[in-house]
């Protein structure tokens, strides 16, 4: 009977009764309750079976009588050994089994022995699965570890690149800017020369025209005297009437000489010879004329060469056209000088705008410390949990733990909060586990004391 | 003559980011890569005009290294910058109460720590 009892042994665990005290009192653990009223109901059973055999001891005592002198010894041992015996056994094998049906299954209904050996089949299984939650977890964190240091290599071959980056265009500032001097300085240096030579040119250029104006007059001067040697011509037919009249006079002189006879013979010599004059003075006369007149004619030819080329330079002059040829070059290179300022003002601009651009992108990158923080935090989170499940590993096939996890999964996510150094950290925890931060009184992102 | 910076930070991205940063914009940069570093950088006679620091370091933190710095000869009206992941305000008053001059969160754009860091040093 009381092996029937020990096989037919039953736990009663009031499953409703754990799970409205769990619910009852959300901050406790339902299976630290559940393992307290699990033990009490089997101290209770037991001193209830206990005080059964001793009434049914008792019973038999006053149905069959007293015990044959000599044989208490015998009877009491029999009486312990079949009954007292194996029900105690059997209520401690069962108090292990419902304390570690509490465990592995929060015990629901009843359970049986060989639901009990199942269940320790099946604790052992979980122990396994949960000790092999290590290498895992080690890889996860490994993976995180790893990821953090590629994306860590990445980002600093970013910021290299963004540092060669600025110093070939600085590098190539600086350059144009040498450049961009060296040409302004040649372009005042031949300012300055075309200024001297411009100078220069204005002298020669007033020289000239001094020159010019000096040929003029002495144009003008040789064109008076060759037109009073022109004024000379009439005179020529002048003196030769006068010779042609006299020679007239000559000869009618010697006429009457010769009809005066020997007394006009001395008169007739004078009239000769003041004939022979005459037609002296005649020769002479047309000699000067033509003189006069091959004179008058080369210098007329002289005259016209010099008045054309007095015109040519007065109409074209080449040292004008030099002095308008340096201006023009002097324009040119002011334009020139422009140009330049304008490319190193907008070279100017344009690095002022990469270096801010450059910097608006270093500043990004610093996401990169940022998430390896929060990584760094997860991996932290990964190692505790790690050891939380080793520890629960080795708790599974543990029959004389008493249920308590310290801490426990709910109080290590409470835990975290404290750890947060972001509010993004601590917004992402609320979002998913909800409650409320301990932390909650961020100040502004920039703030000076 | 550039303005001389000291960044104190563990993170090599933080200080190399810094570095680049500053350097384009006209300072001259030295860096350490946590509190203790810093420390022997100063003693050995290094005097900057402006020292950023992060907060959360291996060896010695910024709340640390702060009034240490404080305490050096020629250091202590140097402006001290945070440049931290930590937002809670009562870290931000433990690092005011250890003579930092300004707090500031990452990340930061570029073109705000230059200005803070400009506020700070009328100079720059």
């Amino acid at each position: 009977m009381a092996s029937m009892a020990y096989r037919e042994q039953e736990l009663y665990v009031s499953t409703s009764a754990g799970r409205e005290d769990a619910e009852d009192d959300p901050s406790s653990s339902a299976n630290s309750i559940r393992y307290r009223k699990a033990r009490s109901r089997l101290i209770n059973q037991t001193i209830f079976r206990l005080t059964f055999i001793l009434f049914f001891y008792l019973m038999m005592r006053a149905i069959v009588g007293p015990v044959p002198v000599g044989a208490e010894g015998a009877t009491a041992a029999a009486f312990f050994f079949l009954l007292v015996f194996p029900t105690l056994v059997g209520q401690w094998l069962n108090w292990k089994s419902a304390l570690k049906g509490i465990a592995d299954l929060g015990i629901i209904g009843t359970l049986s022995k060989a639901d009990l050996a199942n269940v320790s089949a099946r604790s052992m299984a979980m122990r396994n699965e949960l000790q092999a939650s290590k290498p895992y977890i080690d890889v996860m964190h490994d993976q995180i570890g790893d990821s953090l240091a590629e994306s860590e290599r990445e980002v600093i071959e970013v910021i290299q690149q963004i540092s060669t980056l600025n110093a070939k265009a600085r590098q190539q500032r600086e350059r144009i800017a040498a450049s961009i001097k060296s040409g302004r300085e040649l372009t005042d240096s031949t300012h300055q020369r075309v200024e001297n030579n411009k100078q220069i040119i204005a002298a020669i250029d007033m020289q000239f025209e001094t020159q010019i104006d000096e040929f003029r007059n002495n144009f003008e001067r040789i064109q008076g005297l060759a037109d009073e040697v022109a004024a000379l011509t009439p005179l020529i037919k002048v003196i030769t009437s006068i010779a042609q009249q006299t020679n007239l006079l000559a000869l009618n002189a010697e006429i009457e000489a010769a009809r005066a006879g020997s007394a006009g013979r001395g008169f007739s010599v004078v009239a000769f010879e003041v004939r022979k004059l005459a037609v002296h003075s005649t020769k002479a006369a047309s000699d000067i004329a033509a003189r006069i007149n091959a004179t008058c004619k080369k210098v007329d030819q002289e005259l016209a060469e010099s008045r054309a080329s007095l015109e040519e330079h007065e109409t074209s002059s080449a040292m004008s056209q030099l002095v308008g040829d340096l201006n023009g070059m002097q324009s040119e290179f002011a334009k020139n000088g422009q140009l330049l300022l304008d490319v190193i003002t907008e070279v100017d601009a344009n690095y002022a705008e990469s270096v801010e651009r450059l910097t608006q992108a270093l500043g990004h990158i610093q996401f990169q410390d940022v998430m390896r923080q929060r990584m760094e935090h997860v991996q932290e989170a990964l190692q505790e949990m790690r050891d939380h499940m080793q520890n629960m590993s080795e708790k599974a096939y543990d029959f004389v733990w008493e249920g308590n996890f310290d801490p426990t999964f709910d109080q290590m996510l409470e835990a975290q909060k404290d750890k947060y150094r972001m509010a993004s950290q601590t917004i992402t925890h609320l979002a998913v586990a909800g409650g409320q931060s301990r932390n909650t009184n961020d100040g502004p992102m920039i703030e000076l004391f | 003559m550039a303005m001389k910076v000291l960044v104190v930070d563990d993170s090599i991205t933080m200080v190399m980011s810094l570095k680049t940063t500053l350097s384009m914009n006209g300072f001259e940069v030295e860096t350490a890569a946590n509190g203790q570093l810093a420390l022997d950088k100063l003693s050995a006679g290094y005097r900057p005009n402006l020292i950023v620091t992060d907060i959360n370091m291996p060896v010695m933190g910024g709340l640390e290294l702060i009034p240490k710095l404080r305490a050096m000869p020629g250091l202590k009206f140097v402006p001290i910058l945070t440049l931290t992941t930590e937002s809670d305000a009562a870290k931000r008053d433990e690092g005011k109460r250890a003579g930092a001059t300004g707090w500031i969160v990452k990340p930061c754009s570029g073109d705000d720590l230059i200005r803070v860091i400009k506020k700070v040093l009328p100079g720059a």
